[in-house]
């Protein structure tokens, strides 16, 4: 197997510098996966970045704990409850326009 | 001359799927609605699913009748052929047979019509009119476009924007089946037009092109939303893969040791092992293989155990494959494969050992996708290249104990759209990491006294 390397880069990449996103299936820079969750860090962000550079440290820095929490230590919902929450929201948007 | 690829007769073609719900040791925990806290039924899920994909999704039939309507679809690319890779064997000069099952000749490149092709068809004959689905680089967006093409059904995808503005080949597959596409967040939506107000420049995600397509799918008469990943009915779509397989190597007179597919949302893993998993489960001994798509090592080096779903230790005990609270990476990683997007059968496989994961370092991914574009032709999609890299171990490994191993592995899809990331690769733009060992055992210290769920597996 390969050597592997340790991560030794300390700053985030420029938007020149692209991998690839395992949920929208193409390559992408940091600066998306860093608003991606409605402003916030998509839940990836850090186990895919960290091979390239010290992302854990950076969001540690750049993020509250409050909003750490959110992203990266809270459970995430199976995807049914997720649709029937979507489906719930999209009800009442239905009906408050009507 | 050898037989390169088994392809079977029409008339061999499967006219069942297998659903291994029925077969489960284990049955799967009910999902429980959010509001109410009880389990969620069939009503709850009738605004954006046909009753026919309601009733599969909770189906105890252990196999499936294929409508004709279907199988007549499924024969445009199906039965896909059954690859022996001499190429790849001899290049690792490994006793081992290894065989790929092409899935890649489908019209639109991968496994995904095998669901979006009977989605579309349990729509059609119950009276929905126009489909709604949500789209990253356009994969699932494409294969439900064609097969919303081959039924006369309206499709309308949600596409990332960012994808939308930067990868417009499946852009233009769908629209050349017929789909309307639009770039999420868009103004055709309330969900949308909320976003657009608070960050006109949005870039999108996939979370806001799903609230779109759901909420278009609620709100209008004959609509619904279709989803080509993790659901139940998706993975007993996608059997007719494995129930092919055994079919094709039966001619071949082989009967695989090891089972190896890419596992994403696990439709592609499932659709090719599912039927194998049975045969396990009836005391055939195969290793069946997950392979991460990142560098995530829970599954494969964490145990499954009791622990604080937060490094604060407030959130009641869950029960997960853990490197514990402590290790910082964990509490992302904790949720990998089996929480974030992945099947509830697939998790399900795991924790009941009849499947095992493993990860592998990108970099050897795309050595591997470059070996065997090299040896036998194909150029493969980036996530099925870690399929591919788990089939080279494995040959390595059978030549270093001699041993003729049968390896099977599901080639999920070509990479003719995807040629960025080889890009990257062939220019050295991709690097490695891996967390130590003693890392990771230093943080295993903080979980020894927790409580032990009854499938521990330390």
């Amino acid at each position: 197997m390969e050597i592997l390397k340790m991560k030794t880069e300390k700053t985030n990449p420029d938007d020149d510098y692209k991998i690839r996103c395992p949920r929208l299936g193409h390559q992408i820079s940091f600066s998306y996966c860093l608003s991606e969750n409605n402003g916030l860090p998509c839940f990836m962000t850090i186990n895919c970045w960290n091979d390239h550079f010290d992302a854990e440290e950076f969001l540690r820095k750049r993020l509250s704990q409050k909003d750490w929490e959110k992203v990266f230590n809270r459970p995430p919902k199976p995807k049914v409850v997720s649709l029937v929450e979507l489906i719930e929201k999209a009800k009442k948007r239905t009906m408050d326009k009507a | 001359m050898k037989t390169k690829k088994i392809v079977l007769p029409e008339s061999e073609m499967p006219t069942q799927w297998y659903n291994i719900l029925p077969d489960l040791p284990t049955p799967l925990e009910p999902t429980l609605h959010p509001g109410t806290s009880q389990p969620v039924g069939p009503e709850d899920l009738t605004p954006i699913f046909p009753m026919p994909l309601i009733e599969q999704e909770v189906s105890q039939e252990r196999f499936i009748d294929i409508p004709d309507e279907v199988l007549e679809k499924y024969l445009i690319w199906r039965p896909t052929p059954l690859y022996r890779a001499y190429g790849l064997e001899k290049y690792l000069n490994t006793p081992a047979k290894i065989y790929f099952k092409n899935e890649g000749v489908s019209p639109a490149g991968s496994h995904k019509p095998n669901t979006a092709v009977p989605q579309a068809y349990y729509n059609k004959i119950s009276g929905t009119k126009k489909l709604y689905t949500e789209t990253g680089a356009g994969q699932w967006g494409s294969a439900l476009a064609y097969s919303c093409a081959l039924f006369g059904l309206e499709l309308k995808v949600y596409m990332v924007k960012i994808s939308y503005q930067h990868k417009p080949y499946r852009r233009i597959m769908m629209e050349t089946w017929g789909a309307n596409c639009s770039a999420s967040p868009s103004p055709e939506t309330e969900a949308g037009r909320e976003i657009l107000k608070r960050d006109p420049d949005c870039p999108g995600s996939l979370g806001m092109a799903i609230s779109e397509a759901v909420e278009c799918a609620v709100a209008e008469e004959y609509s619904k939303y279709s989803l080509g990943s993790v659901l139940n009915h998706v993975m007993l779509h996608q059997t007719i893969n494995g129930l092919e397989c055994q079919k094709q190597l039966a001619i071949a007179g082989d009967y695989p040791d090891v089972i190896i597919g890419c596992a994403g949302g696990g439709s592609n893993f499932a659709g090719n092992c599912l039927p194998f998993v049975r045969d396990k489960i009836n005391g055939k001994d195969i290793d069946i293989i997950a392979v991460e798509p990142t560098s995530c090592p829970t599954m494969t080096r964490g145990p499954f155990a009791y622990d604080f779903g937060d490094t604060a230790q407030m959130t009641p005990l869950l029960a997960m494959h853990t490197l514990g609270h402590n290790f910082v990476p964990e509490a992302i990683h904790a949720g990998g494969l089996r929480y974030h997007g992945m099947a509830p059968i697939v998790s399900q496989l795991l924790l009941s050992n009849l499947i095992r994961a493993i990860s592998v370092p990108q970099l050897e991914t795309f050595k591997a996708g470059i070996a065997f574009a090299r040896t036998e032709g194909f150029i493969s999609a980036p996530e099925t290249n870690h399929a591919i890299a788990a089939t080279i171990q494995e040959a390595v490994k059978a030549k270093e104990e001699g041993k003729e191993k049968v390896i099977l592995v599901n080639w999920s899809g070509h990479g003719l759209v995807d040629m960025a990331a080889y890009d990257d690769f062939l220019a050295g733009r991709l690097k490695n990491y891996i967390i130590p060992d003693e890392q990771i055992q230093n943080a295993l210290k903080d979980i020894d006294s927790l409580v032990k769920p009854w499938q521990y597996r330390g």
